[in-house]
């Protein structure tokens, strides 16, 4: 058996075993997150059909001939949504990359063993390839299909996308894993910390740059069709990966299989081409990376004198103990993991973009009508925003105390301190973030006073809320085992947290919605009607969230005491 | 030798069908250096987990300082100190940074913290180090910073899980005399090992357990005369436990 046999062996049985272990796991929490994923990917399948099908109608209507102006929308949203989905693979791939070929435990266990470093890449090449790239088949999956549903298209559309979908995802990881394999060989004295800066710059000046090129406030002018097009040429470069992916996979829709098949060999054969530069340039490179890295002096940045972390301390010095130091090593376990804060920062860049765009939808939107929809729009952007972050950076806080729990468990402080500094210290971060967010995109909107207090209210009890879910169910259901959040929130209990964030937020912004259309109708007989009815949606959400706090915790809490580490 | 610090009474394990524990019962005295020996699989760890709250025991009870570990968990910790056989610490903090945050879990003043924090890094030699982060600890180093840390509250008990592995000789050396001279100020060690001609160099007193339940309890002479044929600690072990691995 080859080495790269023994490995996909090995692997394949740790899949089975996890697998095998749900049937220990409580019937429940499988029930409820099998039920919430299923019902998110039937919601996601009939909210694409609606929209395919309508952009469809609305092709024919203007036309006059069926699909003409639909097909071509179509086609460029497509050709956008790959090209944005392959350069975010590539992204993910250089962070995901560099914990599975430098940092993860196995990574030594596997050099000592008589395998050359091409085959160890591609051994560890095949994890990263499905650690970044399963979300998307979960959210793509109905999109395709709606796609295909939509448009009629013949059963070979499915094969062939299923086809694509293989090099279309290995090729942006053979160039994320080869920038790291580079990053790491000819930068090992740079933190990562700062390659991961310089990478998030770099981004961040691409996204400007397009953002200039493109002129995304030309969307809001009445030549709709030709600005689209303008503004989306870009994506439809006849020397890009998502191009030919996006070509071959409506061509095979559309029966023309010689184009289908031109464009799958051209893009299998860049993606073979790249993992063999890439496997090659492990071969060549990755060891010195390796052992630079391992052998690199450490040091810390200064200020003032002293490390920023240090003056925590101080600015910490009116909490009392033991919730200081468990905040100030929070923050710093945090603030250390540059793959944390580096997740944390593209969500400063999702934010900005956000309120980017606010700034030319401002003026467009006088009407009753739309301006109601946009301020149910924000408030749902903030919430969903504020979900993100608490799935991803909140419910991991216990799991990753993780082999370290004896020294907790060992400590003079009951759990019921810990968890509520978790709880505390969440909604004092994401607070900072969301209600911000929530004042400044409500002041960049002119929200009438009644809705912009709505936002505000509605985000800043809404913090509670899902603080108290992703903290409760974190401590509901830990994972002790693993060291990288994103796994720990990969699992199946940040699975059920971000699903039931989901439909906490859903049935907040429900009600909101529910309420301002009724008044943009004119459904309410007076001002007090309207008045009431806010009424008793405050006491709604506010009931709700009280709720989504104390239940998750409590359940949190009793099973932390229960536990035995 | 003074009260009894360490009572367990009736302590009993079972997970599932599996009995790892059975009714051990045990008297410490403060002051007391008291080692723990048995096979791979005794039940050694799962005691001592039992006795520091990690576990929650089937049937008994364990009390810590006359505090039931169970009922009054926060007493009994603030006189108990824990080093475990893997020391699983927290990578991104410094040496120092994690003896100010322990120091912190024990309520103790700043003052303090500070003060007797650098005296026990001076003492486990790790003062040198204490600006490095924890991931760039030898094991040896990460096993000293469990010692220190340990003691930055002085407690009254310590329970050791296996204290040897990756120290070198001179630490090995340093650690045991260390500990036997912590006891005659009259700090209880409660150490579980496998090295047994530590154990029979420093024991005051020792328990053998073999498929959980507690065989033997006594001082070294005693147990010695209790094999057929008496050697070394080692021998007697080894007879006494049937030929198990050690």
């Amino acid at each position: 058996m080859s080495e790269l046999a023994a490995v996909a062996r090995a692997k394949l049985q740790i899949a089975k075993h996890s697998i095998a272990s749900v049937r220990t796991e409580s019937k429940l929490k499988v029930g409820v997150i099998s039920f919430c994923a299923g019902g998110m990917w039937v919601g996601a399948f009939f909210l694409f059909k609606e929209g395919l099908e309508f952009l469809i109608r609305f092709g024919a209507d203007v036309s006059g001939s069926g699909r003409g102006i639909g097909s071509i929308v179509l086609t460029r949203m497509a050709g956008v949504l790959t090209l944005a989905v392959f350069f975010m693979l590539i992204f993910s791939n250089i962070l995901v990359s560099f914990s599975t070929l430098y940092r993860s435990r196995e990574v030594a266990y596997l050099l000592h063993t008589p395998m050359s470093f091409r085959t160890f890449f591609i051994a560890r090449f095949v994890e990263c390839v499905a650690f970044s790239s399963w979300a998307l088949a979960y959210l793509g999956s109905p999109l395709v299909l709606a796609y295909g549903y939509a448009t009629g298209a013949p059963l070979i559309f499915y094969g062939a996308t299923l086809a694509f979908f293989v090099p279309y995802i290995a090729l942006p990881a053979a160039i994320g894993s080869l920038i790291t394999l580079v990053l790491a060989r000819v930068f090992p004295r740079l933190r990562m910390s700062t390659i991961v800066l310089v990478g998030i710059l770099g981004v961040l000046l691409l996204f400007l740059y397009w953002r200039q090129s493109v002129g995304v406030n030309r969307l809001s002018e009445d030549t709709f069709l030709p600005a689209l097009l303008d503004m989306t040429s870009q994506t439809q470069s006849p020397l890009l990966p998502s191009y030919w992916t996006t070509r071959g996979v409506l061509a095979a829709a559309a029966g023309s299989y010689r184009e289908c098949v031109f464009n799958f060999l051209l893009l299998i054969s860049n993606a073979l081409m790249a993992l063999w530069v890439a496997a090659e340039a492990a071969q060549r490179i990755f060891y010195m990376g390796w052992s630079s890295l391992a052998g690199r002096e450490r040091g810390r940045s200064k200020w003032l004198g002293r490390s920023p972390l240090a003056h925590l301390d101080g600015l910490l010095r009116a909490l009392p103990n033991p919730e200081r130091v468990l905040v100030i090593k929070d923050i710093r376990l945090f603030w250390r993991d540059a793959t944390q804060w580096s997740q944390f920062v593209i969500f400063f860049g999702i934010m900005a973009v956000y309120i980017a765009n606010l700034r030319n939808m401002s003026g467009h939107y006088q009407q009753d009508f739309w301006r109601s929809w946009v301020a149910c729009l924000n408030i749902g952007a903030c919430t969903l925003i504020l979900a993100t972050l608490t799935s991803r950076f909140v419910f991991p806080l216990v799991s990753l105390e993780g082999r370290r729990f004896w020294i907790l468990g060992l400590a003079p402080l009951s759990f019921r301190r810990l968890v509520f500094q978790k709880f505390w210290l969440s909604v004092a971060t994401t607070s900072a973030f969301t209600v911000g967010l929530a004042i400044l995109s409500g002041s960049m909107l002119g929200l009438e006073p009644i809705y912009f207090a709505l936002s505000v209210y509605s985000v800043i009890i809404t913090n509670f809320g899902l603080s108290g879910l992703a903290v409760g169910l974190g401590t509901l259901y830990p994972n002790f085992q693993e060291d990288n959040p994103a796994r720990i929130v990969s699992g199946m209990g940040g699975t059920l947290n971000f699903l039931l964030s989901v439909a906490y937020i859903t049935l907040v912004v429900g009600a909101q919605t529910v309420i301002l259309q009724w008044r943009v109708l004119g459904l309410y007989t007076s001002d007090t009607g309207f008045y009431v009815a806010l009424a008793v949606v405050v006491v709604f959400i506010t009931s709700l969230s009280i709720i989504s706090t104390m239940i998750p915790l409590r359940l949190g809490l009793r099973n932390l005491n229960r536990m035995e580490f | 030798m003074g009260e009894g610090m360490i009572r367990t009474e009736n302590l009993t394990k079972r997970f599932g069908s599996k009995l790892a524990v059975a009714n051990v019962d045990l008297e410490i005295d403060a002051g007391e250096f008291f080692c723990f020996l048995g096979p791979n699989g005794a039940g050694k760890t799962t005691t001592i987990k039992m006795l520091t709250g990690l576990l929650h025991p089937t049937e008994g009870r364990a009390l810590l300082g006359g505090h039931d570990i169970r009922k009054e968990p926060v007493q009994a910790k603030q006189i108990i100190g824990y080093i475990p056989d893997s020391p699983f610490l927290y990578e991104k903090l410094t040496g120092r940074e994690f003896m100010r945050f322990v120091a912190g879990l024990y309520h103790l003043p700043d003052a303090r913290a500070i003060e007797y924090g650098e005296e026990l890094l001076a003492v486990f030699e790790l003062r040198s180090v204490g600006d490095q982060l924890i991931e760039d600890y030898s094991h040896g180093m990460r096993q000293k910073l469990s010692f220190a840390s340990c003691f930055l509250h002085d407690p009254k008990i310590v329970v050791v899980d296996e204290p040897w592995v990756g120290l070198d000789p001179k630490n090995i050396r340093f650690v045991k005399d260390y500990l036997k001279a912590r006891t005659r100020e009259g700090l209880t060690v409660f150490m579980s090992t496998h090295t047994l001609s530590i154990a029979e160099e420093i024991a005051d007193r020792i328990g053998i357990i073999h498929n959980g339940k507690l065989l033997h309890l006594g001082t070294v002479p005693e147990i010695k005369a209790l094999a057929d044929h008496p050697g070394s600690l080692e021998d007697v072990f080894l007879e006494l436990t049937q030929g198990d691995e050690v």
